[in-house]
């Protein structure tokens, strides 16, 4: 109890004690403040973040038109098409194909999906459509 | 003094972080989040639901995986697993000897046995040995697309001489499953990924999932609504590739199971034609009715069961079997995109 006694004696505080301890009141506020910010404003950017086999691979923001191949140690390959915001995959070399019939995606929680060689691309930050899954 | 009154400073302002920090703890409440896995019924699972941290999740996701690949190996017709008696075994076994199996396999197999009796043989879990035609034609044409072709009438109708219900005996009291014919064989694809999607739905509800959306490759069930007590939006896909809109139709779901058969997704092309996966028990042909339907059930086994038996049948026959059966309701979408919905099925279409 003795530190509040200290504190609390603030006739016995010097002036520099004060500022000092108002400056690191302010410092943490804007700390705390800055890293919410930051860690809202870095999120929110819509990108299409590729998983092989569960795990993440890499993260494309759909602003920029790119392609990516995504290529596995077996051969096996999906070619990511980010243009105009969306995202498709344009070619694969599995068998069924499932992944290049599928309708370019930009919404919130799409994805393309290729069974035979694991990859999943998922929409983060995507325009929220309401809809939590779909049938198929 | 003055040591201790820098000590005195120093503890209040960690106080005062400390205190932040509790504060947006206190208020954290259970995240959503979305998890996804494969291996499981050639599909992708994906769960959405709440916790206190990614690891918590984590762990939930990791249970339900465990949980959902033992029914992938029970219900499995290509592979055999150690230690485990599946669906081939059964079939290996065919016309030789009765194979003793998991209480589970019996519940699945008297529920292939009632919806064959209630869609009048439009759900057909003894038709293997015509599944099992198309399916090598299909995997053949897919690998090779200049030489896909489909079987011929004759091969079809000699494999069609053995898929008799009749001869599939299943003995609860032992649990044991005989098949009579040595030449038939099992394929619970119409109702296997329904059953274990009700199971996952259960068992996610007893290790504590209350609100929680699991979907097996577009076989959906609901557990509670969502954290904040509104349904789930599930949509149905748009059977057209083509069209700008994702899906269809939504649907909200509170608790229940959603479920589509479609002619879009599982296919291959001969000459041209398209050749879907589900192949009509009655002509031993890919139906022509549709290109999707998609039924509303308590029960997610029904559900599938029943949206395989609706995609088989005309809309009519259809219709008269929804509003026969309890708690069902379904939503047919024609090849010319025309979309049709028994009276209780809510469905907001998207225009």
């Amino acid at each position: 109890m003795v530190r509040f006694a200290a504190l609390a004696d603030l006739k016995s505080m010097k002036k520099n004690d004060v500022i000092l301890l108002a400056a690191l009141v302010v410092a943490a506020f804007a700390a705390f403040a800055g890293i919410s910010w930051y860690s809202h404003i870095s999120t929110r950017e819509p990108q299409a973040v590729v998983f092989l086999d569960g795990e993440e691979q890499g993260r494309y923001p759909l602003s920029e038109d790119i392609t990516v191949e995504l290529c596995q140690d077996d051969g096996s390959y999906n070619i990511l098409q980010i243009q105009g915001g969306k995202a498709e995959i344009t070619q694969a070399s599995c068998p069924d194909k499932i992944c290049v019939r599928h309708r370019p995606v930009s919404g919130q929680g799409e994805s393309l999906v290729c069974l035979p060689n694991k990859m999943v691309v998922e929409i983060e930050n995507g325009e929220e459509s309401g809809v939590d899954a779909g049938t198929r | 003094m003055k040591k201790l009154r820098q000590a005195g400073i120093l503890a209040a302002t960690v106080l005062v972080l400390a205190g932040i920090a509790c504060i947006k703890n206190y208020n954290q409440k259970p995240q959503r989040y979305e998890g996804q896995f494969f291996d499981c019924f050639d599909t992708v699972t994906t769960i959405t639901g709440y916790a206190q941290s990614q690891e918590d999740f984590s762990e939930k996701l990791k249970l339900l995986q465990e949980k959902l690949t033992y029914y992938h190996q029970l219900f499995d017709i290509y592979h055999s697993y150690d230690g485990i008696h599946n669906i081939k075994t059964i079939n290996d076994a065919a016309g030789v000897r009765a194979v003793k199996v998991d209480g589970e396999i019996i519940q699945l197999l008297e529920m292939g046995q009632e919806m064959y009796g209630r869609t009048n043989g439009a759900v057909h879990i003894a038709y293997g040995s015509v599944l099992s035609l198309w399916h090598d034609c299909r995997e053949e044409g897919l690998r090779n697309p200049e030489q896909a072709r489909i079987p011929s009438g004759e091969e079809l109708a000699k494999r069609a001489m053995h898929t008799d219900m009749g001869d599939l005996v299943v003995d609860g009291k032992s649990s044991t499953v005989f098949l009579k014919d040595g030449e038939m064989s099992l394929d619970v694809g119409s109702i296997g990924k329904g059953y274990a999607v009700q199971r996952l739905a259960e068992y996610a509800r007893e290790i504590g999932m209350e609100h929680a959306l699991v979907s097996v490759g577009g076989n959906v069930c609901a557990v509670g609504g969502k954290a904040d007590g509104t349904p789930w939006v599930v949509g149905v896909e748009n059977p057209r590739p083509d069209s700008g809109e994702a899906y269809i139709a939504t649907a909200e779901l509170g608790d229940g199971c959603l479920v589509t058969s479609g002619d879009y997704q599982r296919y291959y092309e001969v000459e041209g034609e398209r050749y879907c996966h589900i192949i009509d028990p009655d002509t031993n042909m890919p139906p022509q009715y549709f290109s999707s339907v998609t039924v509303r059930a308590q029960d997610s086994g029904v559900a599938d069961a029943i949206s395989t038996a609706l995609f088989n049948m005309d809309y009519e026959a259809g219709l008269s079997l929804v509003e026969e059966l309890e708690d069902v309701e379904a939503m047919w979408v024609g090849k010319d995109g025309q979309v049709r919905s028994s009276g209780g099925f809510k469905v907001n279409e998207e225009k």
